[in-house]
């Protein structure tokens, strides 16, 4: 009786007009300032040969900061273009291969298994600039253990950081290091819903543990790997300090990424309109991984 | 998460157990190589017994202490993150009960415009918001720092899905007994979402501390600056003192880190959210 009321009642509250404008407006006014007109004051930049000292000396190119893109500059775009793939395939098939074999190592279980949880979701709350210093060290080819430990095992000692072959790779590692923690999360989230009548029945079967993932768990944990490569994907694709902290975009531009090489043209070179193209590059590929990513969670949650 | 099943009593648990406890502390064996660099000498390390075993150079930490203005530093740090957790919960809470409650033309427009700004990468904005920056004489101060932050998509979103999961009776009939929309937000909505309030605090908290390239390239003056510009800045100079650059990221990492291990159960909570699976 009660509940037919409200109902009839419901559908003839008057909309709330402009109250809703009204409770939305502090997000959006932020958002328009620093996030929507700045992406649109991004494209506009990108078609001028910006003056950093007087904006007003600007002049106008066209196109010109984008067909740079494809021409030899040092380090071009092609090439920090290469670094950025090398480095997210590296973060997206290591980190989600990682992180998977984690979480089925850490799942459940007691209170041991609940610290090594822990143990390994504390690197990603650190702050990069202070923990890849750490790796700085452990990487040094003179004073590093890791170089000792290679000594001692009469293992050839590359220069790590100080390589342009080994560079890159000793970045990946820190980042393993550094990000595994948060999708081993996602993908312990993505087991606790999985269905353990499923697998009790499969073992009842006579299935062998391997057999159990491939055929039970691991169908279940497909949305949960889709989603954990693309925000995967989308954070590889911004990583700036780790960079600029262990190899400052080199040696020979071998760790040059885009975002990188966006820093390096925008704020040391102040090439702001060929800095502001990189920019527009970088949200493109962003957006579209973003707008695959709302995809897969709409699909996640309908899952769940 | 503490059911002890079957598998744990079994031989391959011990295997498990055993392979868990090593990786584990593999994770964390780079803070043990810091908090050991961090109290040895710069010219003592050839052996493995030396880089491995502290020796208690104490020393080292009233070196780096002195380096820098760090209590500035992390006032400026912690004035900032607060700042930040305070401006973007207010506007979550605010437009969230918005999106979730009410009911008003172009809410559908609005909603999709915020969904459009998860879209835009940090990298993509620090070039024209530098130049905004600089044109608002914003340049160097806290505001920079805080503002542009101070809405959060992942904010706006936990709350209206909290708010879409509570019955909306709940609303009607507080409006029923004349209470403003204000009133009803503060007085039923507020008490009812603070799980979220929680989550979206912690993860903004966290990620204003551990942000670089933002206060990296909108700050030149120690003043206003972050612990963590300090401490890039702290190596990029004294780059060869190892041990004294050791203690700073020793004492510059103990306090997120304790932050982070004493709420750890809600971090956890706040990254399986953002799978978009909301638990509470």
């Amino acid at each position: 009786m009660v509940q037919l009321s409200e109902r009839v009642r419901r559908r003839s509250r008057p909309r709330e007009g402009w109250a809703g404008w009204l409770y939305t407006a502090p997000a959006l006014l932020i958002f328009s300032v620093f996030i929507i007109g700045p992406t649109a004051y991004t494209l506009y930049i990108s078609t001028f040969h910006w003056n950093t000292l007087n904006p007003s000396m600007s002049s106008f190119i066209g196109t010109d900061n984008y067909r740079q893109l494809f021409q030899s500059t040092t380090p071009d775009f092609l090439t920090s273009a290469g670094n950025s793939l090398y480095y997210c395939a590296a973060m997206v098939i290591g980190g989600t291969a990682l992180s998977l074999a984690l979480a089925l190592l850490l799942q459940r279980g007691g209170r041991l298994l609940s610290a090594g949880r822990v143990a390994i979701f504390a690197p990603h709350a650190t702050p990069i600039v202070a923990t890849s210093l750490a790796w700085v060290w452990l990487f040094n080819p003179q004073f590093g253990l890791i170089d000792l430990v290679l000594k001692h095992l009469h293992l050839p000692t590359p220069q790590f950081l100080f390589s342009s072959s080994w560079a890159m790779p000793s970045v990946i590692v820190y980042s393993l290091w550094h990000e595994v923690g948060f999708t081993v999360v996602l993908f312990l989230g993505g087991l606790a819903v999985t269905s353990g009548e499923l697998s009790e029945a499969a073992r009842v079967d006579g299935a062998s543990p391997w057999q159990e993932f491939w055929h039970i768990t691991w169908p279940q944990l497909r949305p949960v790997t889709l989603f954990a490569v693309v925000i995967t994907s989308i954070t590889s694709l911004q990583a700036f300090t780790q960079f600029y902290e262990m190899s400052r975009g080199g040696p020979a531009y071998a760790t040059t990424t885009l975002s990188y090489l966006l820093y390096q043209e925008a704020f040391v070179l102040f090439d702001t309109g060929y800095g502001a193209a990189l920019a527009v590059v970088l949200f493109v590929v962003t957006a579209a991984f973003t707008l695959l990513q709302r995809r897969l969670g709409d699909r996640i949650a309908a899952d769940l | 998460m503490t059911l002890a099943g079957p598998t744990a009593r079994r031989p391959r648990g011990a295997l498990r157990r055993t392979v868990a406890v090593l990786i584990a502390l593999a994770f964390l064996f780079p803070f043990y190589y810091v908090l050991v660099t961090s109290l040895n000498s710069a010219s003592q390390s050839s052996t493995l017994a030396d880089l491995l075993l502290p020796h208690w150079h104490w020393e080292n930490y009233a070196r780096a202490w002195a380096a820098a203005p760090w209590p500035r530093l992390f006032l400026n740090t912690v004035l900032i993150g607060a700042c930040t957790v305070v401006l973007a919960l207010a506007t979550s809470l605010l437009a969230g009960f918005a999106f979730g409650v009410m009911r008003f033309r172009g809410r559908g427009l609005l909603f999709a415009l915020v969904m459009a700004v998860m879209m835009v990468p940090g990298t993509v904005l620090i070039i024209p918001d530098y130049i905004i920056a600089t044109d608002i004489h914003w340049l160097d101060t806290y505001w920079i720092q805080i503002v542009p932050w101070g809405a959060s998509v992942f904010g706006i979103f936990l709350v209206r899905q909290f708010f879409l999961g509570l019955p909306a009776e709940l609303f009607d009939a507080a409006e029923l007994d004349g209470a403003g929309r204000f009133r009803m937000l503060w007085s039923i909505g507020m008490p009812l979402v603070r799980p979220a309030m929680l989550i979206i605090a912690l993860q903004i908290f966290l990620a204003s501390w551990n942000s670089f390239l933002w206060p990296f390239i909108m700050t030149q003056d120690p003043n206003v600056q972050p612990v963590e510009v300090g401490l890039a800045a702290f190596a990029g100079a004294d780059g060869t003192d190892y041990p004294g650059l050791a203690a700073a990221v020793v004492f510059t990492t103990v306090p997120v880190l304790a932050f982070f291990l004493v709420l750890q159960r809600h971090f956890v909570t706040g990254a399986m959210s953002t799978a978009g699976g909301v638990r509470g």
